[in-house]
């Protein structure tokens, strides 16, 4: 009784449709913020707002202001840039990297195939955020004498060394079961180079998973930096991410000002769900079992 | 058998690993490991008995030299370990055991309780929307799964910690321990919110998971066979149908571990839990090594002990994937 499922498979959902809205809203919006005067000067609010927490939501400022009578709404626009650049860098390294691993892995099989196991066996039996934390406080103290190595810096090389273990299992498996198909069989009779099978043939079979990946990847790397930003272990003041917002506003969202806490946290929340619904959808359409990320 | 043991090999080989390169890390930009150890600007005389009780640990150098020098402390540190010794955090005054004995409790009561919890929420909404497919029930909590999935822990905390604790008086403002022998619902009030923060997101996973394993069963023959047969209709779905579905739940339940580590990390910061991850986080920023090598030794060895206990529970329920992983 094998039943059909009712609901055509389509990529265009309700869900799916207001998520890129969404996200192509926000990621406008943090391109252009330089460009917006009410946007820009998130600091000069003028002598009515320069008290801790004195403007609530309102027509004037959207979200209200901060401790420092800084505007809600360009902080939250500005944590943005750090939330999103951060994420997509790091699932963009992790792509490369993670793939190429697993590709290796897949196809090679036997001692590459296993010695590529241990060092992700490796990476994934450390829990993330601990090996996170781990690493940026000690990336600090090189930022001594590397002045380029901004916590901005340190935070992403950390997300991008924590996405390429996890990527490179669902490569390796993808390219395991891609491997045994009939279309590369007939690669390989008719002569086609290793290289050749796994640049023309398989590759180009993985681009769906992958796409599904990093939404859903971008989405796991979002929450885990909103984790490092609590910690204390995100970018430094005065550069913003949305899970610093939540951190360094929190302790007053019981005095009265619950918008320093709510609106990032509702930001970061909606993005990530935004991201979360593509990657399903994308999952779906093309059929990819779901990967433990 | 010899699988089994290549298996645990690897992982043996894994586990060390992980803790040398633990010990790497905190070597990074350090120029004098005592001083780390020490915990700051203390007198010669404290520095000297520090020298005196790990006379190992000392600042490496060079290019090819650097790597030997630490593996060299490494197996020191390991001797250690394994004889029982753990070592001692100059900087809290206490031993690596005695900071366990007092912390590990309350991290291990989070985590079992998220456990509990997510599996309380994952059982019966990913059997019920399995059994009701697609029907308005399933959509709703799909949804509502989704939610929980997308729903950052720091955010979940924000609004468990403001939205509700400090509104109800129920639950206490400041943190305490409490042993659930000692007083069941004082161990409640404190235990909540944290492995809720944990448990939702947890639930949610795993209530997808089951749901799509579910799916798979209830269309299976021995479900027919035994609806044919006039097993009444809720005994299939909860026990012939459920048993032979739990086994990837299992695996999933075990596999969350390391991330459910992470997750106790934040949340026991936020309800200011003061459990092993609250303690870590502390020895991070003041690089007090050997409770960092301790705390991440003992995670790890956790998470890779799950990862054996679900390989070697997969080879024996499933002997195919005996062979297919002997392959691979």
């Amino acid at each position: 009784m094998a039943r059909t499922p009712k609901r055509p498979n389509r990529f265009l959902t309700i869900g799916s449709v207001l998520g890129l809205i969404w996200l192509i809203g926000i990621t406008v919006l943090a391109f252009i913020a330089d460009l917006i005067p009410s946007i820009r000067a998130p600091e000069k609010l003028g002598p009515r707002a320069a008290k801790n927490y004195k403007i609530g939501p309102g027509w004037d400022y959207w979200f209200g202001s901060d401790k420092l009578g800084r505007d809600m709404f360009s902080r939250c626009i500005y944590g943005a840039q750090i939330s999103l650049r951060v994420a997509v860098a790091s699932i963009i390294v992790g792509l490369v990297v993670g793939g190429f691993l697993g590709l290796i892995a897949g196809y090679m099989k036997g001692k590459v195939d296993s010695t590529i196991n241990v060092l992700l066996d490796v990476l994934l039996s450390f829990p993330a955020l601990i090996l996170a934390i781990l690493v940026v406080g000690r990336l600090d103290v090189l930022s001594d004498s590397w002045p380029w190595l901004t916590r901005t810096w340190s935070v992403t090389i950390v997300l991008s060394l924590l996405s390429i273990a996890p990527i490179a299992r669902i490569v390796r498996a993808q390219t395991l079961s891609l491997s045994e198909r009939d279309f590369v069989l007939a690669a390989r009779s008719l002569g086609a180079s290793k290289w050749r099978i796994v640049g023309k043939e398989i590759l180009p079979n993985l681009v769906p998973a992958m796409v599904s990946v990093a939404f859903t990847g971008v989405a796991v790397l979002m929450v885990a930096e909103g984790g490092l930003a609590f910690l204390g272990y995100s970018v430094e003041s005065p550069t913003s991410s949305w899970g610093k917002l939540i951190a360094e506003n929190r302790e007053k969202f019981n005095d009265g000002a619950w918008w320093g806490t709510t609106f990032p946290a509702l930001m970061l929340f909606l993005t990530v769900f935004a991201f979360n619904i593509i990657g399903d959808r994308f999952a779906r359409r093309f059929d990819i079992r779901e990967a433990a990320l | 058998m010899r699988y089994a043991l290549t298996r645990i090999a690897r992982f043996v080989l894994v586990f060390i690993i992980v803790t040398f390169l633990v010990m790497l890390v905190t070597r990074i930009g350090s120029k004098d490991p005592v001083r780390d150890l020490a915990g700051g600007t203390v007198g010669d005389e404290t520095m000297a008995k520090i020298r005196a009780d790990y006379p190992y640990v000392k600042a490496c150098s060079g290019t090819f030299e650097y790597l030997p020098c630490v593996a060299k402390q490494y197996g020191y540190w390991a001797w250690d370990m394994v004889t029982g010794n753990m070592g001692q955090s100059y900087l809290k005054s206490q031993t690596v055991v005695e900071m366990f004995q007092e912390r590990a409790p309350a991290t291990f009561f989070v985590g079992l309780w998220a456990i509990v919890i997510g599996l309380v929420i994952a059982v019966p909404v990913g059997v019920y929307s399995a059994y009701k497919r697609d029907g308005i029930i399933d959509r709703v909590l799909t949804f509502g799964s989704f939610v929980s999935i997308s729903m950052p822990q720091l955010v979940l905390a924000v609004f468990l910690l403001y939205g509700v604790a400090s509104k109800l008086d129920f639950f206490p403002n400041l943190w305490d321990y409490v042993a659930p022998w000692s007083d069941p619902v004082e161990h409640f009030k404190n235990f909540f919110l944290p492995s809720l923060t944990l448990g939702l997101g947890l639930g949610a996973v795993w209530s997808r998971l089951l749901r799509a394993d579910m799916i798979m069963t209830l269309q299976s023959d021995f479900i027919n066979l035994a609806r044919a047969k006039g097993v009444s209709p809720s005994r299939v779905l909860w026990v012939h149908a459920l048993r032979s579905s739990v086994l990837s739940l299992i695996t999933s339940v075990a596999l969350q571990i390391s991330s459910l580590v992470s997750g106790a990390v934040v949340a026991e910061q936020f309800f200011s839990v003061g459990g092993l991850g609250f303690r870590l986080v502390e020895a991070v920023q003041a690089n007090d090594i050997l409770v960092i090598q301790a705390i991440t030794a003992v995670i790890v060895a956790v998470v890779v002990f799950a990862n054996v206990i679900v390989d070697l529970l997969y080879s024996v329920v499933d002997p195919r994937i005996r062979q297919m992983r002997a392959m691979a």
